[in-house]
């Protein structure tokens, strides 16, 4: 039989479990945890920024390839007080070779080529998107920006490079993103490019005070 | 109650917040970021494979938390800082084996896998933790949930 003095701490114990179980959901939900950095080939704009974006996107996503216009469009007007990070988060059941994409483009990135090489991607996603068999079109647009292609093959079957992919995907999941593009904008959640837009308003001042300077 | 006494209770008291106080901080830097992340840090442990290593991923941070909140409201404190220690050994041996067998493993995991100290450093520091958890154990009933429930 337990006595009373257990029962009471036994007690006390098991709110304190259950109450510091549903803090750190709570915080994981509002996205309090700390933010891992994207790699400085993903990543645009100075750090001092004071608006930091991170987007979870897919390359096979036609909403993203929107949003990616709207986001080079911020880009222009704000210049130094927006910072773009691009993380990775493809829908493998409905896109079949966003992985690759993503792979690649890092690969591209490592060679000083992310951008142009993720631009070329959205451009042409109706080509490869939907392909029955591995496309071809990622050689061909190494080709295109005179990438090393061989470079590009091994660095995409790296571990190093499928850890940083499946990092980016286990943050999105955890962050309860389920829609490309995901839009964080100092930590408040947007999806698509319309809430984008909308959600950067908010941050009008901020933006306003830094293109000023 | 004499002075030494007093000293030693107010040690331990300070030890078993110091203690509790890194195992939350520890847990919630992993409960926080994606179990993957901690995963791959103990995989490069070679010890576990990486579906065991995913699994302890998710279950370890939870356990710090809760070993550490227990602590510091020392709830069943020698129970508490038993256990805390227990894991700070069981750290102990993992970093030690992994030191010997020259593994690369570039970070412990310890508190996320952003801050990566030497295993030397990391094995160093635990050995505090440990001497802390140890004092806990010895006089940290003092200013507790234990001895609160004994005067209700």
């Amino acid at each position: 039989m337990i006595d009373r003095k257990t029962a009471r701490l036994l007690t006390l114990a098991g709110m304190i479990v259950f109450v510091s179980t549903i803090a750190v959901l709570l915080a994981r939900q509002f996205n309090l945890g700390p933010v891992r950095p994207a790699p400085d080939f993903r990543t645009f704009g100075p750090p001092t920024a004071p608006v930091q974006i991170y987007e979870y996107t897919d390359f096979a996503c036609p909403a993203c390839r929107h949003a990616a216009v709207k986001i080079d469009e911020m880009m222009k007007i704000y210049g130094p007080g927006l910072r773009v990070s691009f993380k990775h988060y493809p829908l493998m059941n409905i896109h079949p070779w966003s992985l690759h994409a993503a792979a690649y483009a890092d690969c591209a990135g490592a060679q000083g080529k992310f951008k142009e090489y993720a631009g070329l991607l959205f451009e042409n996603q109706g080509t490869w998107a939907q392909s029955k068999e591995k496309p071809k079109d990622f050689e061909i647009y190494a080709a295109r920006l005179k990438l090393d292609w061989p470079e590009m093959q091994a660095c995409a079957d790296a571990p190093e490079t499928v850890k940083r992919l499946k990092l980016d995907i286990a943050e999105a999941d955890m962050k309860g993103v389920n829609a490309t593009p995901t839009f964080f904008i100092n930590g408040k959640r947007a999806v698509g490019g319309g809430q984008l837009v909308d959600q950067a308003r908010k941050f009008d001042n901020l933006l306003g005070r830094a293109a000023k300077q | 109650m004499n002075g030494k006494t007093e000293t030693k209770e107010l040690i331990g008291f300070l030890a078993r917040l110091a203690v509790a106080g890194v195992f939350i901080y520890a847990g919630l830097l992993k409960a926080l970021a994606p179990a993957e992340e901690f995963g791959y840090a103990i995989e490069s442990y070679g010890v576990l494979n990486s579906q065991l290593s995913l699994w302890s991923a998710y279950i370890v941070p939870w356990l710090e938390i809760y070993a550490g909140l227990l602590l510091a409201a020392g709830v069943f404190t020698r129970l508490s800082a038993l256990f805390t220690g227990a894991m700070l050994i069981f750290f102990e041996v993992m970093l030690g084996q992994a030191w010997l067998r020259k593994l690369p493993v570039t970070s412990c995991g310890c508190f996320g896998s952003s801050g990566g100290n030497s295993l030397t450093r990391e094995f160093l520091q635990n050995l505090i933790f440990l001497a802390l958890a140890w004092a806990a154990f010895k006089y940290g009933g003092r200013w507790s949930a234990d001895k609160a429930v004994e005067t209700l």
